[in-house]
């Protein structure tokens, strides 16, 4: 008893993670009549054939003999669930800072904040989250004490979770939070902002001088200006998490100036710069589900954004559900159910959490359900967004996903103990 | 002063009487403090009659009926059945296809006292000054205009337990209203509920208190914290009884100085205010249950019961509610343990299951949360239905606040407080279109007219921006 429950969390977890693995890795599948959507379309009653962790056939009527053959019929099929704003593998008990990666106090590590330095393979979420079909997350780091919160983590939660990329982006606060950190003022922090960039700039064009001492003072430290580099040379996106319309558009005419390839994060009062937003071409990320006026900076909010955003051309992104994107980061799928059921077309909301963050992250597979590509999908007993459709199948990075986990384990226990009576 | 100057007028009274017949000495009167010095001035409009033609109906009591009429009068359901007869100047609703709930009931809830936009100006929910403040009363923090109110109403919550937050061992009374747009929260209370007091259990009070190096700092320390207040309760409590015994028997006798903090707890002791208590883990859950009968009196529910699974036998044994969510978890220690057949197993365990939000979001689609916990019930073989489902938010938390003979169910005498879907209320695609409290409709999807936005959002936003 004692030994089990030492050992219970992290290494128990790993080695049943990684026995399942073994047994299951050349496992073929074949689904027979599922409702598949692809980024694009539904594909109604659908076979799938899963061979050598690829979908190898898509099609009617297919014979593979295969090592399990499931009924797919009333069911559907999607690519993995990817939640584009999580903290995954950096937080396990949020009130347990021991337990928690995702920000530092430091200020001299900003922008150079990695937070997949941090991750843990071994967390207690990942299978709990992968058993519910997400696949794929960004780790985004958290702003403590500036604008500039780190570098964005792209991570798989396959069998053996790993991290993919460990800097996809660098993130900025510019919501209200943020901006309480840069001084309390969206001026002072825009400010921040272009000297911050000034500094990389001069850094960038002078970097040996730079590092023996021999430039001015930046404003930013060295090691946070080296990983802003890639930003200012446009080859690495920058996230900035905005709530307010003409904060909204502060930030797209600063990286205009700047030729920054922006992702917007946060969004709420995106309807009302929707146009400013499509013509920069700049995607968002954003939880559909928000709609309430949770601070100043987001009087507008509304459960009809993404509608709009969309009809104006801009790609979407979703995570969620609500502040429940870490620990239940597989809840976006609640929140793309809540965007469609106010007007979002399906197929929309489904690309909105596998194919766009999929192609926008260049992650390993394509978010789609496509002959050839990599088993990265689940089958859910229904309707893909419904929230009384269960994951019957979670295939991730090629493998049969276990569905057995902390929690199953306790509710288990506790059911038979209760069925005894 | 009250007191010295109603004693002076009886005692005037009785000079002036006695000075026409017999002298008589006057007999000392009983001087009680007002148990509603706020009370609700809540007033529904005139409700007319109502038929809802043909829905399929979820009763709240468990029970389910196809394409069934329901007939509302005069603020009342009067009848729910097959093929009713059409009364007398009727409004008549089709609900052909369309589904038909009791109005979602949220007991825990922080909506006025944390509203929306949430600034420190308004952050009225926690008064963490002191561990036991239970004389502080959460009606007194509500700003009836939080624009939060009608978002939940636009989901189908017609009731909420506005609760303080859960910094103290003891945070302080909750209230009971409904949610009607008022100006005043006297106008939101309703009629006649039993008040609750907020305490709770684990991390929070020990965390912020030990934090500043002051009782509590350990669970250890939370216990003793409820115990002595406890005491201090049933010492003020004897000297009340003590003085109306007193005044009884014809004696004089000056009553108590009146202490708002004790006062509250000597309502718990006497079995008027009902405990909400934020409690996490079945061992804490235990040992609540054993102070409660140490000191006589009930504890009504525990919220947040994320371990209600390894509770329920014991819950059900007690008569205690757990308010729970279908899946939140791993923001603390003591919400680690979550596993999503909680209220599924806890109602199996024959339990008082109930779900709740504690979250301005969650309480627009308390109907959703319902649907997942069911969903996962489901998954472990326990064949739930809506109708089964959907008493976690209406008849069980209706229990949980002493009020299940007036709401809580679609049955004959209840409260008209119903909700039409446009779908299976299990669906995420399902919307509330129409919400009537006591009879009267207080949200139309289809007609932004019926339900006027807050203050707070005129000038703000255009009209077509402000619909859920």
């Amino acid at each position: 008893m004692n030994l089990f429950s030492k050992t219970f969390v992290k290494p128990f977890a790993t080695a049943l993670g990684l026995v399942l693995a073994a047994s299951v890795s050349a496992e073929s599948v074949l689904i027979k009549g599922a409702d598949v959507y692809t980024a694009q379309k539904l594909l109604p009653a659908t076979d799938v054939f899963v061979n050598n962790g690829r979908i190898e056939a898509l099609g009617s009527n297919l014979t593979y003999k295969a090592d399990r053959t499931i009924d797919g019929r009333g069911k559907s099929i999607t690519a993995g669930l990817f939640n584009s704003e999580t903290q995954l593998g950096v937080v396990e008990v949020a009130a347990i800072e021991q337990t928690v990666d995702s920000m530092t106090t430091r200020t001299d590590i900003t922008a150079a904040f990695k937070v997949a330095d941090a991750f843990n393979p071994n967390s207690t979420l990942l299978p709990h989250n992968r058993a519910h079909g997400l696949t794929h997350a960004l780790v985004m780091p958290r702003a403590a004490t500036g604008l500039f919160a780190g570098q964005v983590a792209l991570v798989q939660l396959g069998n053996t979770p790993r991290v993919v990329h460990e800097s996809v982006a660098v993130a900025v606060d510019f919501s209200e939070h943020g901006v309480e950190l840069a001084g309390g003022s969206r001026a002072s922090a825009l400010a921040l902002l272009r000297q911050a960039f000034a500094d990389v700039q001069d850094y960038s064009a002078n970097k040996a001088a730079a590092l023996a001492g021999d430039r001015r003072t930046y404003s930013i430290s060295l090691m946070d200006a080296e990983a802003l580099v890639p930003v200012l040379k446009g080859e690495q996106p920058l996230i900035v998490k905005v709530q307010r319309a003409a904060d909204i558009r502060a930030i797209l005419k600063l990286a205009k100036a700047y030729k920054l390839k922006l992702i917007l994060s946060g969004v709420e009062e995106g309807w009302m710069v929707a146009a400013d937003i499509a013509s920069a071409k700049v995607p968002v990320i954003i939880d559909p589900i928000n709609n309430l006026p949770s601070g100043y900076e987001s009087l507008g909010s509304r459960l009809d954004n993404v509608v709009m955003l969309h009809k104006a051309g801009i790609t979407l992104m979703f995570t969620g559900m609500s502040w429940h994107n870490t620990h239940s980061a597989y809840l976006v799928r609640q929140s793309a159910g809540n965007a469609v059921a106010n007007g979002l077309d399906k197929h929309v909301a489904i690309a909105a959490m596998t194919a766009n963050p999929a192609r926008i992250f260049n992650a390993p597979v394509a978010g789609d359900v496509i002959q050839g590509g990599p088993a990265d999908l689940v089958l859910w007993s229904g309707d893909p967004l419904e929230v009384t459709s269960e994951p019957e199948l979670v295939m991730a990075a090629g493998k049969v996903a276990p569905m057995v986990t902390r929690a199953t384990m306790l509710r288990d226990r506790y059911f038979e103990r209760l069925s005894a009576k | 002063m009250n007191r010295l100057l109603s004693t002076g007028l009886a005692a005037a009274i009785a000079l002036a009487l006695g000075a026409c017949g017999e002298p008589e000495k006057a007999k000392p009167t009983l001087e009680l403090p007002n148990k509603d010095p706020f009370p609700s001035t809540y007033q529904a409009n005139a409700a007319g009659t109502l038929l809802i033609k043909g829905a399929n109906l979820l009763i709240g009591n468990g029970e389910q009926a196809e394409a069934t009429d329901l007939v509302v009068k005069d603020g009342k359901i009067v009848a729910v059945g097959e093929g009713l007869q059409v009364p007398d100047g009727a409004t008549i609703v089709d609900g052909k296809g369309k589904w038909v709930t009791p109005g979602l009931i949220d007991v825990h809830s922080h909506m006025g006292v944390y509203p929306a936009p949430g600034t420190a100006n308004h952050a009225d929910g926690n008064e963490m000054t002191s561990p036991v403040t239970a004389q502080v009363w959460a009606e007194h923090s509500v700003w009836p205009e939080d624009p939060q109110f009608e978002k939940a109403l636009a989901g189908g919550v017609t009731t909420v337990q506005i609760l303080p937050g859960s910094g103290n061992l003891i945070g302080g009374r909750g209230v009971t209203l409904k949610n009607v747009p008022a100006t005043t929260v006297q106008a939101m209370k309703f009629p006649g509920a039993p008040y609750s007091l907020k305490m709770a259990c684990g991390e929070n009070p020990k965390r912020f208190y030990g934090g500043k190096g002051q009782l509590p700092s350990t669970r250890m320390g939370n216990m003793a914290g409820y115990r002595s207040a406890w005491i201090e309760a049933a010492g003020y409590k004897k000297s009340w009884d003590d003085y109306i015994k007193k005044v009884e028997a014809g004696e004089e006798a000056d009553a108590p100085t009146r202490d708002l903090r004790l006062e509250t707890l000597v309502g718990v002791l006497e079995g008027d205010i009902r405990i909400h208590n934020h409690c996490y883990k079945v061992d804490e859950m235990a040992q609540m249950i054993d102070m409660a009968k140490e000191f006589g009196y009930k504890i009504a529910a525990f919220h947040h019961a994320i371990e209600g699974y390894k509770a329920a036998p014991m819950l059900a044994k007690e008569g205690i509610c757990a308010v729970m969510w279908a899946d939140w978890w791993g923001f603390k220690q003591e919400a680690f343990d979550m596993v999503r057949e909680n209220i599924a197993l806890v109602d199996y365990a024959k339990a008082c299951a109930v779900i709740h939000s504690d979250d301005p979001i969650q309480v627009q689609r308390l109907n959703q949360e319902v649907a997942k916990a069911m969903s996962a019930g489901n998954r472990l073989g326990l064949g739930l239905t809506a109708g089964d489902a959907i008493k976690w938010a209406t008849l069980n938390p209706a229990k949980s606040l002493g009020l299940e003979d007036q709401i809580g169910s679609l049955e004959a005498g209840k409260n008209a407080d119903i909700v039409l879907w446009d779908a299976n209320p299990m669906s995420v695609y399902a919307h509330a279109e129409k919400v009537w409290i006591d009879g009267v409709l207080r949200f139309d999807r289809n007609d932004a007219s019926v339900a006027p936005t807050s203050d707070f959002n005129l000038g703000i936003l255009e009209a077509g921006e402000v619909r859920p």
